[in-house]
């Protein structure tokens, strides 16, 4: 009796655990090309598109993204890696937002306010990479604090033009 | 029967599945209660975050003294009148996105304190006139995204003290500012940034005319304005005017900035954003209407796509005294008026591939010039002529690449103060500074310098105070490349190399230098004489270097020194005579990173390094290298573990002291027994050899010596037969320890003892001693009879107390002398017999108990 005690416990527990954890979304899904995303973030989740997957294959594409800001946004900051196997293969960073000189809209957004995002991406790299990988990335403020995190994971196979 | 059988077994089941629920519920509840868990206290009792606890109120466990409270993201729906009444010292306030959708008047009466007030993302439904009532304190009113769409209806009217309104992102369609505006005289910031304003008419802004606006900073940015009615600006002073993606089209910005005629502003903010370009591009006549407003600064930002060479972009500003053009993708300088009066211009990300010096050469008034991060610009062979006020050319972080620099690019620049080339591509410098030789800041860090190093190049900046070579690839083959350099008072030159890797006499003409960074040189080693000179140097950065030691020689004429960083070399230790030289201005010294070797011969380092406890910085970080065992051990833990001695070590030592001075102290007392001890271990083979002298050893005390002579000598070696007697007095060797004769004379000679029982004997040290002997040297020896005589008159007490005595009385015979003649003769007798019976000696002895 004390076992299944200790089993409902646990998976009491487990299910808790599991809650915080955001689902999983569906970007993109085709036959050469999947790309998921799921938030790191424990505050929240966020919504993401890519408005054409195919697109991904060219050096800028336009995307869609939406949240809401637990964080106020002066200062922005990117920093994406690139993950093989479990090993960080590439990271970037950038400053999107800095103060005095915001170049883009939502800098200087205030915590609370609907972040809005829609618009090209232009990736540094000529052309992502083939195979099945995944790209972490994540927005910190001024204070450090995460503004937004998600892991996307990506089974590339488009052949390039 | 088979259910009545199964009954009792459910029956058992059931308590146990209640308990199982019981347990599950009392977990959720817990659970329940980390969710709606208090508040974090970010200052003890002053700030409080209960942001998304989905809590719909103030929380009671929040204390009337906090001053800030995050109630972000929690669900309050309405407010009523006196809702923070509990927190009456209240600062700041947030309540961004708390679902509110009714804020009822006198809601915040109770705050008279509260500076900051945030609303954010809360569609307030209606605002009654009394809503801010009582917030006579007020700075700050955040109403971003709270569906306010008009400003007429917003009771703002009595917040005299208010100096941040930001309405942003809000579907406000008209800026016509109601009359209380005239009352908020300590506005300084007003947003109407992502609102719905489409037009601007002449009379919106007169709230804002009677006042001095100054400090006033006006936000239009992204607004969909088609048209400002000319005159609407007019007569208005502001601080700043911000209009970034205010305008969707050329002909709607062409026209409404025309609207701004009369405007007088600080700084005017023209621009889109760079994700945000709405505007194709930029055509002839865009800013013409900027002709008719009167500004001290102009910043335009994200351009894109000027018409090179037509373009009239400075036509209406050249009378602004500084212009800065952010992330505008401007070519070429474009077409610059007569007589220009700006003085301060900037270019910040822009496209232009090569210095347009000729063309900035126009702007006559320049004073300070600066082209910086423009990715595509690497070339510079135009020159700059009769730039007569410039004072500073910064053409930092492009791609420059150029040689001869620096005097042909600047000719007619004498009044040229600061010259920064840093984070470039690579420059060569050919030491002709003739044009620029008033120079007092040169910066060309981490710009590679070709061939640097080998010649004084820069002999003629006589008055330079500033110079940053550092990361520049100089290899200082010289010892004179700084020759000249006379007023020098900076000298930063890290990440670059000497030859041989070893400094020597390059610095000794810079007698003023106060700040001196040479890390990161790969130096090995220091000469002497080095620093000879540099006795007003401040400032040395020595880190990241290969140094061994740390020669007090070559510092020594350091005396007025207050900072140095010796961190990231090879140091084992600082000896005592290096200690000594620090100058006693020294604030601040790290010693990080170095190879320390831990040992107690140090000790003094050691204790210094505790000691400087301000002095030295990032403590932690100095660690022991050797031995091996004591890696990573910080220095000033191991200096108050291994060498400093501890209570333990020093308890342990009293411990060992005290015992010492007892076993001395035993030794002293206990010197007979001890001897005795020593001589019954080697002494009994002496005893076997020598044959017995005396017939007995008479053991008395000096005061009975009397009768000794009288009743044991004379009748005894007179006697017949007659028999040799060892006295202390008689056949004691002279110069032999005392103990040595008892021994040696007394018992090891004597085949027995006669012991002469007197009171005295009783009170006598050395006879009790001499019995003690004798006691063990019969058991020993089995050799010597004990002969006790005890004299008549012995204090029968005294006796008692001497246990050993008393007991071997008890348990043996003993003569007993008593002046009578009759007693006399049987103790004669008595007395013979024993001793004639000599070595077959047994016990049998008359009884006189």
């Amino acid at each position: 009796m004390k076992t299944s005690n200790a089993l409902v416990l646990i998976l009491v527990l487990l299910s808790i655990n599991a809650s915080t954890e955001w689902p999983t979304h569906t970007v993109c899904k085709e036959d050469n090309l999947e790309i998921h995303y799921k938030s790191c973030d424990p505050q929240q989740d966020f919504a993401f598109s890519i408005d054409r997957c195919s697109d991904v294959a060219t050096h800028t594409f336009n995307i869609r993204a939406a949240m809401v800001l637990r964080h106020s946004i002066k200062e922005l900051y990117i920093k994406v890696d690139l993950i093989i196997g479990g090993k960080t293969v590439l990271s970037y960073s950038d400053t999107l937002c800095e103060p005095g000189h915001s170049q883009l809209i939502f800098c200087g957004k205030k915590k609370g306010e609907h972040l809005y995002y829609e618009g090209p991406v232009t990736l540094g790299i000529k052309e992502i990479p083939q195979g099945e990988y995944t790209v972490s990335a994540r927005l910190t403020n001024e204070d450090h604090v995460t503004v937004a995190c998600a892991d996307f994971t990506v089974k590339n196979y488009l052949d390039y033009y | 029967m088979p259910g009545l059988l199964k009954m009792p077994r459910r029956a058992a089941l059931l308590p146990w599945t209640f308990v199982g629920l019981l347990q599950l519920v009392l977990i959720l509840l817990q659970l329940a209660g980390c969710l709606l868990s208090p508040c974090l206290e970010v200052i003890p009792s002053k700030a409080f975050r209960c942001m998304g606890l989905n809590i719909s109120g103030v929380p009671p466990e929040v204390p009337n003294t906090t001053q800030e409270l995050d109630l972000s993201f929690n669900n309050l729906k309405s407010l009523s009148s006196n809702y923070f009444s509990s927190v009456p010292e209240l600062q700041f306030l947030d309540l961004s996105r708390c679902h509110i959708h009714t804020i009822e008047d006198n809601s915040f009466v109770d705050l008279h304190e509260l500076s900051t007030l945030i609303l954010t993302a809360n569609s307030l439904q209606h605002l009654g006139s009394a809503t801010f009532y009582g917030l006579t304190s007020l700075k700050k009113l955040v109403l971003v995204e709270t569906g306010i769409s008009s400003l007429a209806d917003l009771p703002v009217g009595h917040l005299h003290t208010l100096q941040e309104l930001n309405l942003g992102h809000n579907s406000i369609a008209s800026l016509k500012l109601p009359k209380y505006f005239s009352n908020l005289t300590s506005l300084r910031h007003l947003s109407f940034f992502s609102n719905k304003i489409t037009y601007i008419s002449k009379g919106d802004l007169d709230a804002l005319r009677e006042a001095n606006r100054l400090n006033l900073t006006l936000v239009l940015s992204l607004n969909n304005i088609k048209y400002i009615q000319p005159g609407s600006f007019a007569k208005i002073h502001l601080g700043e005017l911000v209009l970034r993606s205010s305008f969707e089209n050329f002909h709607d910005m062409h026209t409404s900035l025309h609207g701004l005629a009369g405007l007088q502003v600080n700084r005017l903010i023209v621009g889109e954003f760079r994700d945000s370009l709405k505007l194709e591009e930029f055509q002839n006549g865009l800013l013409s209407g900027l002709c008719q407003v009167q500004m001290q600064e102009f910043v335009l930002t994200c351009f894109r796509n000027f018409e090179n060479d037509t373009d009239t972009l400075f036509n209406c500003i050249g009378n602004v005294s500084s212009i800065r053009l952010v992330n505008v993708e401007l070519e070429e300088v474009s077409e610059v008026p007569m007589f220009p009066q700006v003085k301060h211009l900037e270019c910040k990300r822009c496209k232009f591939k090569e210095v347009p010096a000729v063309k900035l050469s126009l702007f006559k008034e320049l004073r300070v010039l600066r082209i910086t991060q423009s990715k595509h610009l690497n070339s510079f062979r135009q020159k700059f002529k009769n730039l007569t006020y410039l004072e500073v050319i910064d053409l930092s972080e492009n791609r420059l690449s150029f040689t001869s620099c620096c005097s042909p690019q600047f000719s007619g620049s004498a009044n040229l103060r600061h010259l920064n080339l840093s984070f470039n591509s690579d420059i060569s410098l050919t030491g002709d500074f003739t044009n620029v030789k008033n120079l007092l800041y040169l910066d060309l860090q981490h710009t590679k310098l070709d061939n640097h190093g080998t010649y004084p190049v820069f002999l003629s900046l006589q008055k330079l105070i500033y110079l940053d070579i550092s990361y520049t690839k100089t290899h200082v083959k010289s010892d004179h490349i700084f020759h000249g350099l006379n007023s020098l008072q900076v000298l930063k030159m890290a990440g670059n190399s000497f030859e041989n890797n070893k400094l020597s006499n390059n610095f000794k003409n810079l007698s003023h230098l106060q700040t001196l960074d040479i890390s990161n040189c790969k130096l090995v080693q220091v000469d002497q004489s080095t620093f000879n000179a540099l006795s007003e140097l401040k400032e040395l950065n020595i880190s990241n270097n290969k140094l061994l030691t740390f020669d007090p020689v070559v510092y020594e004429p350091l005396q007025a020194l207050t900072a140095l960083d010796f961190s990231h070399n090879q140091l084992s230790v600082l000896l005592d005579s290096a200690l000594e030289i620090l100058p006693a201005s020294l604030v601040y010294l790290d010693l990080s990173h170095n190879l320390f070797e831990c040992s107690c011969s140090y000790l003094n380092f050691m204790k210094w390094i505790t000691e400087k406890e301000d002095l030295l910085q990032n403590k932690h970080l100095m660690v022991c290298h050797t031995p091996a065992y004591m890696k990573n051990l910080s220095l000033s833990s191991f200096y108050l573990f291994s060498c400093r001695p501890n209570p333990g070590t020093v308890a342990c030592s009293v411990v060992i002291l005290l015992a010492a001075l007892v076993f001395i102290f035993l030794i002293y007392k206990y010197y007979f027994q001890l001897y005795y001890l020593l001589v019954l271990l080697s002494g009994c083979k002496h005893s076997a050899e020598r044959g017995a002298t005396y017939d007995a050893f008479v053991i008395h005390s000096s005061k009975d010596q009397e009768w000794v002579i009288k009743e044991l000598v004379e009748p005894l070696e007179g006697g017949k037969p007659p028999f040799q007697l060892c006295l202390y007095y008689r056949d004691f060797l002279p110069g032999v320890p005392i103990v040595t004769n008892i021994i040696q004379e007394g018992f090891l000679s004597s085949r027995n003892v006669i012991a002469v029982i007197s009171t005295d004997f009783l009170e006598s040290k050395w006879c009790s001693f001499e019995f003690d002997i004798a006691q063990s040297w019969q058991l020993v020896e089995d050799k010597a009879g004990i002969i006790m005589i005890v004299l008549e008159e012995v204090n029968k007490t005294l006796l008692r107390q001497k246990l050993g005595l008393s007991r071997y009385l008890r348990r043996n015979t003993y003569l007993e002398w008593k002046d009578k003649e009759i007693s006399k003769h049987i103790f004669w007798r008595q007395l013979t017999g024993v001793l004639l019976q000599g070595k077959e000696w047994n016990h049998e002895e008359e009884k006189l108990m």
